[in-house]
Formats: C-alpha cells, sequence, structure tokens
C-alpha cells in the first residue's frame, strides 16, 4: 500500500496542453474517484500515473518515490482498463497467473494466490474458459482478478463499469467496494458517472479541462459545491440556478429576480444590495405547494417510484422540484415553490464561486 | 385483335417476356461471366490436363493412346521427379522461414508513425511492381561468377571463392535462387503482417506494460499468439506460391548445376519443352495434388479460418 502524489503535473499533446499543472494528494489506503465530463483530463491523469503516458512536466510520487522514469512494471501498479483488456489467447487462470509468472514466481504460490483471487471474485468454475466465452461482468471480474493476484501498491481502475448494463453496474459497484474494504489497497478510479463516484468514493476529485474544480468526500462536495460547475455537475436532476441581484429585504437579505420575485435569502449571507448573484438550490430542497415564493405553473411530471420530480417554467428556465408526497401534480396546474433559505447556494456569477456563508 | 397482338397486350406491350432466369434479380446474369472464364480457363485445362496423363502419343500411329496410369507409375519409378520434390521442399521450406521471419520483422519496425515511415512503408512495396522474370535475370547478373556486384562483395567478404560462383555450384546454387525469391516476395510478408499487426487491439499491450512483460515476453506472449492466424493465411499462400516455383529457376539456372536446382515444376516444364506433354501433365498434377493435400493438413493443425 501506498500513498500518491501529483504535483504540478502538467500534459502536452503537441502544442495542445490538456492537463494545467494539477495537484494531488491520494493518502495511503483510500479510495479517490476522479470524476468530469469527457476529456477533462481524468483519463490522462490516470495514465500519467500507470506510467502510459508520459508526463509532459511535473512529478507523479507513488509511497514517496518519484515514478516520472519509471516504467509501468515497476511502479508496482495495477490496472483495470474500460474494455477490460484482457490477453485473448490465454485462459483466465493464466490471464490472472500472466504477471506473476513473468517474475518467475514459483508454480504453487501462482496457483495459491490465482485460486484465492478467483474465489474473491467468484470465479472458481470459470479458470478453464477463455475471455469470449464470459460474458462482460465476468470479464471485468478476471480483469479485477489479475489486479489484486499481484498484491500491488495502487490499484487504478479507467471507467471499468462503462461497458456493462446497468444492473451489473449496480452490482459491480458494490463488489469492488468490497473488494476495497477488504484489501485497503490504495485506489484510483476514473468515471463519469457521478452516481458511482458518489457511492464509492471516501474521497471526490471533479476535474474539468485539465483542471481540478473541487476535491472532497462525496456528500462534502454534494453539499458545498465551490462553485457553478460542480453545482451543476453533481446531483440529478441539477441543481437549479436562478439569476438576480441582492436587496435588502424586509426582514434580512433577499434576492430579486429578473422577472421581479422577491426571494428571501439567509440571513448567514452577508451580500451588499445591487450585487449580482446566482442563487442555487436543490430539487429537493424546494417545496411545492399551491402558493409559494415562485409562482409558476407545471411544465412537465416525472413520476420515479420513490419520488416526483416536478418541472416548472420560471422566467424562460426549467426549475425542477422534487417532493415525496403523491400528489395530481399536472401538466398547467398553478404552483408555488418555496426555497429552504438554509439550504441555498450562492455564486458570484462572474467568477462561478460560491460565496461563503457566515 | 388477333391472337398475337392479345398475348403483347397482356405482357405489358411487349412481344417477348424476358425469362425469370435472365433477370437482375436472379444470380446466374451476375455469376455466367465469371463461371465462363472458370470453365474456359480453369476448368478445361484441368480436364484437359487429367484425360492427357492417362494417354500416351504414339509417334508411329500419331495418335493418343489410353494407357491408364502407365505416367504416373513412370513418376512414381523416376528418381528425377523424386530428387525434384526434395529440391522444392527445401526451397520452399527455407525460403518460406526467411520470408516470414523477416516480414514480420520489418512489418514491426515499420509499424511506427514516426516521420518518415509511410515513405518508408511505401518504398518496401516497390519489389513486387517488378516481373518475376526481370527479377531473376537482375539477380543472374548480380551474382555472375566474372562481373556480378553480389558475387564480387562475396569473394571480397570470404564467404565464397571464386574457384565455386554462387550459381555454378551444387552447395550454393539454390540459395542463389532463392535470394530473387526473397527479395521480391519478402515485402508481400512485410504488407501482410503489418496489416495484422496494425489490427491488433493496443490495451493488451498496456496491460501487459503494467503486468511486467518485457519486449521480449511481449512479443513472445501477446504479440505472436495473437498474430497466429495471420501468419497462418501468409504460410499457406506464400507457401503454396513457392511450391510451384518456376520462373526465378527457369530464368536464373534452368535447374541446373545438373538438377541442383530443379524443382518440379522446373521438371515439368523441361519435359514439357521436349513435347512430352502427357507426362508434363502428369506431374503437373503431381504438384497441384501435393499442394493441395499439404495445405489442407496445414489449415487442419493449425485450425486456419479464412
Amino acid at each position: 500500500m501506498a500513498s500518491v502524489t501529483v504535483r504540478n503535473v502538467v500534459k502536452k499533446y503537441g502544442d495542445l496542453q490538456v492537463v494545467h499543472g494539477l495537484n494531488l494528494g491520494i493518502e495511503d489506503g483510500s479510495f479517490v474517484v476522479l470524476l468530469g465530463p469527457s476529456g477533462c483530463g481524468k483519463s490522462t491523469l490516470l495514465r500519467m500515473i500507470a506510467g502510459l503516458e508520459p508526463i509532459t512536466a511535473g512529478e507523479v510520487l507513488i509511497a514517496e518515490r518519484v515514478v516520472n522514469a519509471v516504467h509501468p512494471k515497476d511502479r508496482n501498479i495495477a490496472m483495470v482498463f474500460q474494455n477490460y483488456a484482457l490477453y485473448a489467447h490465454m485462459t483466465v487462470y493464466d490471464n490472472m497467473a500472466f504477471a506473476l509468472d513473468l517474475r518467475g514466481t514459483p508454480k504453487d504460490e501462482i496457483k495459491r494466490k490465482v485460486d484465492w483471487a478467483a474465489s474473491v471474485l467468484n470465479l472458481g468454475d470459470y479458470l478453464e474458459r477463455y475471455p469470449r466465452q464470459l460474458s462482460g461482468g465476468q470479464r471485468q471480474r478476471v480483469a479485477m482478478g489479475r489486479a489484486i493476484v499481484r498484491n500491488p501498491e495502487v490499484f487504478l481502475f479507467d471507467e471499468p463499469l462503462s461497458n456493462l448494463d446497468a444492473k451489473l453496474r449496480v452490482q459491480m459497484r458494490t463488489e469492488i467496494k468490497e473488494l476495497h474494504q477488504r484489501l485497503k489497497t490504495t485506489t484510483v478510479y476514473v468515471t463519469h458517472d457521478q452516481i458511482e463516484a458518489m457511492t464509492m468514493a471516501d474521497v471526490i476529485v471533479i476535474m474539468r479541462a485539465g483542471v481540478i474544480e473541487q476535491k472532497g468526500a462525496p456528500l462534502d462536495v454534494y453539499d458545498n459545491p465551490a462553485n457553478l460547475f460542480v453545482a451543476e455537475f453533481i446531483g440529478s436532476p441539477a441543481m437549479n440556478l436562478i439569476e438576480g441581484v441582492a436587496e435588502a429585504g424586509n426582514g434580512g437579505p433577499a434576492m430579486r429576480t429578473k422577472g421581479g420575485a422577491l426571494l428571501p435569502l439567509s440571513s448567514r449571507f452577508k451580500v451588499a444590495p445591487g450585487r449580482k448573484l446566482t442563487l442555487g438550490i436543490r430539487p429537493e430542497h424546494l417545496t411545492i405547494g399551491e402558493t409559494g415564493d415562485i409562482a409558476t405553473e407545471v411544465s412537465v411530471v416525472e413520476p420515479t417510484g420513490p419520488e416526483i420530480h416536478i418541472y416548472c417554467d420560471f422566467e424562460g428556465k426549467d426549475v425542477c422540484a422534487i417532493t415525496r408526497e403523491r400528489g395530481s401534480w399536472r401538466h398547467g396546474a398553478k404552483v408555488g415553490l418555496t426555497p429552504d433559505p438554509e439550504r441555498m447556494h450562492l455564486f458570484d456569477p462572474e467568477s462561478g464561486r460560491a460565496l461563503e456563508k457566515a | 385483335m388477333t391472337a398475337l397482338a392479345a398475348d403483347a397486350h397482356a405482357s405489358g406491350g411487349k412481344l417477348w417476356r424476358m425469362p425469370r432466369w435472365l433477370s437482375a434479380e436472379h444470380p446466374f446474369p451476375w455469376l455466367a461471366p465469371i463461371t465462363a472464364m472458370l470453365l474456359v480457363f480453369g476448368v478445361y485445362p484441368l480436364l484437359y490436363a487429367i484425360w492427357l496423363s492417362l494417354h500416351q502419343r504414339n509417334r508411329v500411329k500419331r495418335v493418343d493412346e489410353f494407357v491408364w496410369f502407365k505416367n504416373w507409375v513412370q513418376a512414381f519409378n523416376d528418381q528425377r521427379v523424386w530428387d525434384s520434390l526434395a529440391v522444392t521442399f527445401t526451397y520452399t521450406g527455407i525460403a518460406l522461414v526467411i520470408q516470414l521471419s523477416l516480414g514480420l520483422a520489418i512489418a514491426m519496425l515499420l509499424d511506427q508513425d514516426r516521420r518518415g515511415y509511410g515513405l518508408l512503408r511505401a518504398l518496401m512495396t516497390l519489389p513486387l511492381v517488378v516481373p518475376p522474370a526481370v527479377t531473376g535475370m537482375m539477380f543472374l547478373l548480380m551474382e555472375d561468377g566474372s562481373f556480378g556486384w553480389l558475387s564480387q562483395n562475396l569473394y571480397m567478404l570470404g564467404i565464397i571463392s571464386p574457384q565455386n560462383p554462387i550459381l555454378a555450384s551444387h552447395s550454393t546454387a539454390l540459395m542463389g535462387v532463392m535470394l530473387a525469391d526473397i527479395w521480391q516476395w519478402t515485402p508481400f510478408m512485410v504488407l501482410i503482417m503489418m496489416a495484422g499487426l496494425r489490427s491488433l487491439p493496443k490495451e493488451p499491450y498496456e496491460a501487459a506494460a503494467i503486468d511486467g512483460a518485457n519486449a521480449f515476453q511481449v512479443f513472445r506472449r501477446l504479440t505472436l499468439p495473437m498474430m497466429s492466424k495471420v501468419i497462418a493465411v501468409a504460410v499457406l499462400i506464400r507457401g503454396v506460391d513457392l511450391f510451384r516455383i518456376f520462373d526465378y529457376v527457369y530464368v536464373m539456372t534452368s535447374g541446373g548445376p545438373g538438377t541442383a536446382t530443379e524443382t518440379i515444376s522446373a521438371y515439368a516444364g523441361r519435359i514439357f519443352v521436349t513435347g512430352n506433354f502427357p507426362y508434363a501433365a502428369t506431374l503437373s498434377l503431381l504438384t497441384m495434388i501435393i499442394v493441395i493435400v499439404v495445405a489442407n493438413v496445414f489449415v487442419r493443425v493449425f485450425r486456419v479460418r479464412f
């Protein structure tokens, strides 16, 4: 087991810079998820940690050792690829034994380790099969088996569940998390799926366009997004964003929207009247009723089972509210939405930064 | 209205309706041209060769007489047939191994996206556009005992002595002929191998890099097994081609010195030139049968799938 440190890492492809001086500390034994939209540089960062991609500038340290010039095989890491990257001409057993065999591990020790990995991953019955004879989930488990037999210091996962169907993805998610709790190996996991990130991570690192936007525990990131990008990216349905100008209201600060609605703000926000603001409120923190601070009408109703997502039209934008009440909401109904002032987020529309609460 | 006019009316105004098997929906019109070509240039000569191999020319009566398997028995008792088969197998085996190894090695060297490699790949295919007879002449001149460029250099290096010119010595003549073949056909192997290498997935190589494989282990345990199907097909195509070797031998040595470079096709050709068409046809059929049998065994053993 080992910590991983990324120091001022830059990646350029020719003149195109895709990673801009990243700094990231990954603690020994933690499960860190790199999350971001396609092309944000998360896979590139992972591949630089793995040594599959040369680093243009900066340093990557594994177990406090600079590994920039160290070959992947000497970094004591294991990687699970998106499309598994199994050796198609080898059986499941040989796939898992390959790395050990290359190091000249004695045959009986290889067998012991592969059998152990197979039992951990429920692959015991498939050891003599070839990858083409396995289902997607089984292949994914073989790829993981190949990684764990080596007892590496760091696990690297590159979108390992993207090619699986929805049900299997949920199942494998749990299995990977269980595996981590059992082995306690430092893990870096890349995904664009925020549910995967939220459910599995000890620490989420949200990336965009080659920079880290926010790093923190999943719920911390969800509850306190550092900027507009993170606020919109994390959460489904996404956080509602309403633009307006601060005003000194009757009982405390308030915000006047473009359309003239006055929304009371938490008194913990210290905002000068006249300041432009973007208010963020999660759908579950909007109360829907007959009347409210925001008078609007229902445009779309989406029942998901446990809850109902109600989309309303407000000043030309969709605002979503979530309720667990089984009301008879229908298209065109006049409703009122009331945001919970204590759960509001305020952002500076220029910089996108979140404003501090007192 | 006459009966004819009524018929014409019923068939959409045409006097003659095209049969269905001539219409574009039917496979027949599409297959007919190539079938005709195959019949004329493939099936007929084959049947004629079989017919010939069962006959002998009676020079007195000037007719072809049916002699059952007399030609075949003669072939099996002809030491020169066995010798030429040995030469053919030696030639095929050695040339195949060299062309395959060189082809794979060159393909792996050229399989890079660095500057200038596209040009190198294009240049690599140049030997393929030279007619084989011209290649034969080229190497004949280069290997000439007195003024050949290649011979001169080999003399200087001390690999052969001027007393035993390449193509005039029993031990080196076959290798001399093979050089032309290797020069001309290795690029073909390179092309096939390069196509195979390009189609290999990238990820297993990355996984192997992390698993700790060095370059040699990657080659032996990933590249070779993943390329096995491609290699098998290449061996099959080149093997069949090499077995029929005639042009280089004919141009460079005519089978000599003695019969040192006489392959089965060259021997059949020699018989053909003397006018003994039935025996020449028998030897050609023998070549064909051996090729079919060996190729089928190869396909079975290595489980080649096309």
